[in-house]
């Protein structure tokens, strides 16, 4: 087998870091194609923390902290590109708004949430004040939202702000343990998050106070991501890829890797863009 | 490379423990792709996130990989919390640091490896008028600051008996009170 980068059939994926390498699982209807799952990328020495895809050109991007660096890789083939090598010390979380051609990220150590084009240029610190743990974030590209978590055990919260960062709010802070996945779905407005300190995965609508528990007792979430009706985590203590029906809470299916070692990030790399347009990818 | 037609064509896989390779097509590197359990790399010989050593004993004798050992001092909801190889702790909390954070930080006194969180490592809090130089760090344990001539107490706060003008900030002034008419 080709170990660097396995040309992805069409259609939607789920794409996850392990330990060394980004692995991959092809969706079907309602479910894991687990059969398929195979590695994307291996990347041997580099801690992989953060994933996430651009639908516009098929473009994996990634978080690893022993560069530290910021790289990317084509879904259908190719070498991995650094993108971003300077000032990093632990990138964690990374999100995509493939409207506006940017990426943002979380860096636990810098205490700081940055943005840049997806080519690394226009660099810029879009927050740096309170901030301590931030790790998961996620982008609304149609409605130029950005939303975070960060996992403070003296006072974890998820917050938002508009993407050039102008109105920072805080949309949760009560009941929250240590938030480590965070995941928007474009299609319902939900912002879904899993928590590895309350041991929860809970929902809300941003723009309503519709807060709301989807599943409980489960083990150590790191990352969470959506697609269809189902929620996908990653569980640290299980080393699985769990599946959830949102509207049951009820898990429905799980993907264990040979290869046993914890799960860090994941995303949907879905088959197509959704469409719209938002004020940054037209000034 | 089994097209080559030669009887050396496939040769086994450089991986311990029997694990399976692969061979990138542009670089014709070798990648193991399913390392023992617990360690990752090329050949496997790195340690997961959260562990360290040095499985195929690369730099020395065989260390197996083991948890990061940094005095309780590091969360284990964080990543990368120690060097995967010597083991060096990179994200201490509670003011603490060190390659095991087993001491305070800079400005920071106290116990690293006191058991309750609240009692390990505390600001040095140095009075900034009554301190040599205005430093903001102190004794590892005890917490004393480096006091200007005639200044006392651990943060450097006041004046000697018979001294005064700590504000000064070149130390404390003997009182020059007439022993005759003063009280004591």
């Amino acid at each position: 087998p080709r170990p660097d980068v396995s040309p992805l059939p069409s259609g939607s994926h789920l794409l996850f870091a392990q330990s060394g390498r980004i692995e991959h699982i092809p969706l079907e209807g309602q479910g894991m194609k687990k059969s398929e799952a195979k590695t994307l990328l291996h990347l041997p020495d580099r801690v992989v923390i953060g994933v996430a895809y651009d639908c516009v050109e098929k473009m994996v991007y990634w978080t690893e902290i022993s560069g530290p660096s910021i790289s990317k890789a084509s879904l259908q083939g190719g070498d991995p590109v650094p993108v971003i090598r300077a000032d990093l010390e632990s990138p964690e979380g990374i999100a995509i708004d493939h409207l506006s051609r940017t990426m943002f990220w979380t860096d636990s150590m810098r205490d700081r949430i940055e943005v840049a084009s997806l080519d690394g240029t226009k660099r810029r610190v879009l927050f740096d004040t309170d901030l301590v743990n931030p790790r998961p974030i996620v982008t609304d590209p149609t409605n130029g939202h950005l939303y975070w978590a960060d996992w403070n055990r003296d006072g974890p919260k998820i917050e938002a702000s508009y993407m050039d960062g102008t109105n920072r709010r805080t949309l949760v802070k009560d009941n929250l343990g240590l938030p480590n996945g965070l995941t928007f779905d474009p299609q319902t407005s939900l912002l879904c998050w899993a928590d590895a300190g309350t041991r929860k995965v809970e929902c809300m609508t941003p723009s309503q106070s519709d807060r709301r528990k989807i599943m409980e007792g489960i083990q150590y979430p790191f990352g969470v991501s959506s697609y269809g009706r189902n929620l996908y985590y990653t569980d640290w203590r299980r080393d699985a890829v769990v599946a959830v029906d949102r509207s049951t809470g009820k898990e429905t299916d799980e993907f264990l890797p040979q290869r046993r070692s914890r799960i860090y990030g994941i995303t949907t790399a879905n088959a197509q863009c959704p469409t719209g347009q938002n004020y940054c990818s037209v000034n | 490379d089994a097209t080559t037609g030669s009887s050396t064509d496939c040769k086994p896989c450089p991986c311990p423990g029997g694990s399976t390779c692969a061979v990138v097509p542009k670089t014709k590197e070798v990648v193991c792709t399913n390392c023992p359990t617990g360690t990752t790399g090329k050949r496997c010989e790195l340690c997961d996130d959260g562990f360290f050593g040095d499985p195929l004993g690369e730099n020395g004798p065989v260390r197996v990989c083991r948890a990061c050992k940094c005095s309780d001092n590091i969360d284990p909801n964080a990543v990368g919390n120690c060097d995967r190889e010597t083991g060096e702790c990179l994200k201490c909390i509670y003011n603490t640091d060190g390659f095991f954070c087993d001491r305070c930080k800079e400005g920071f006194y106290g116990s690293a490896l006191a058991s309750n969180p609240n009692e390990k490592c505390r600001p040095c809090s140095c009075s900034p008028f009554g301190t040599v130089d205005r430093q903001t760090s102190c004794l590892q344990v005890t917490g004393q600051c480096k006091c200007l001539p005639h200044v006392t107490n651990r943060d450097c706060s006041a004046c000697d008996p018979g001294f005064y003008n700590l504000q000064s900030g070149r130390g404390c002034q003997r009182c020059n009170c007439n022993s005759i008419g003063s009280t004591n």
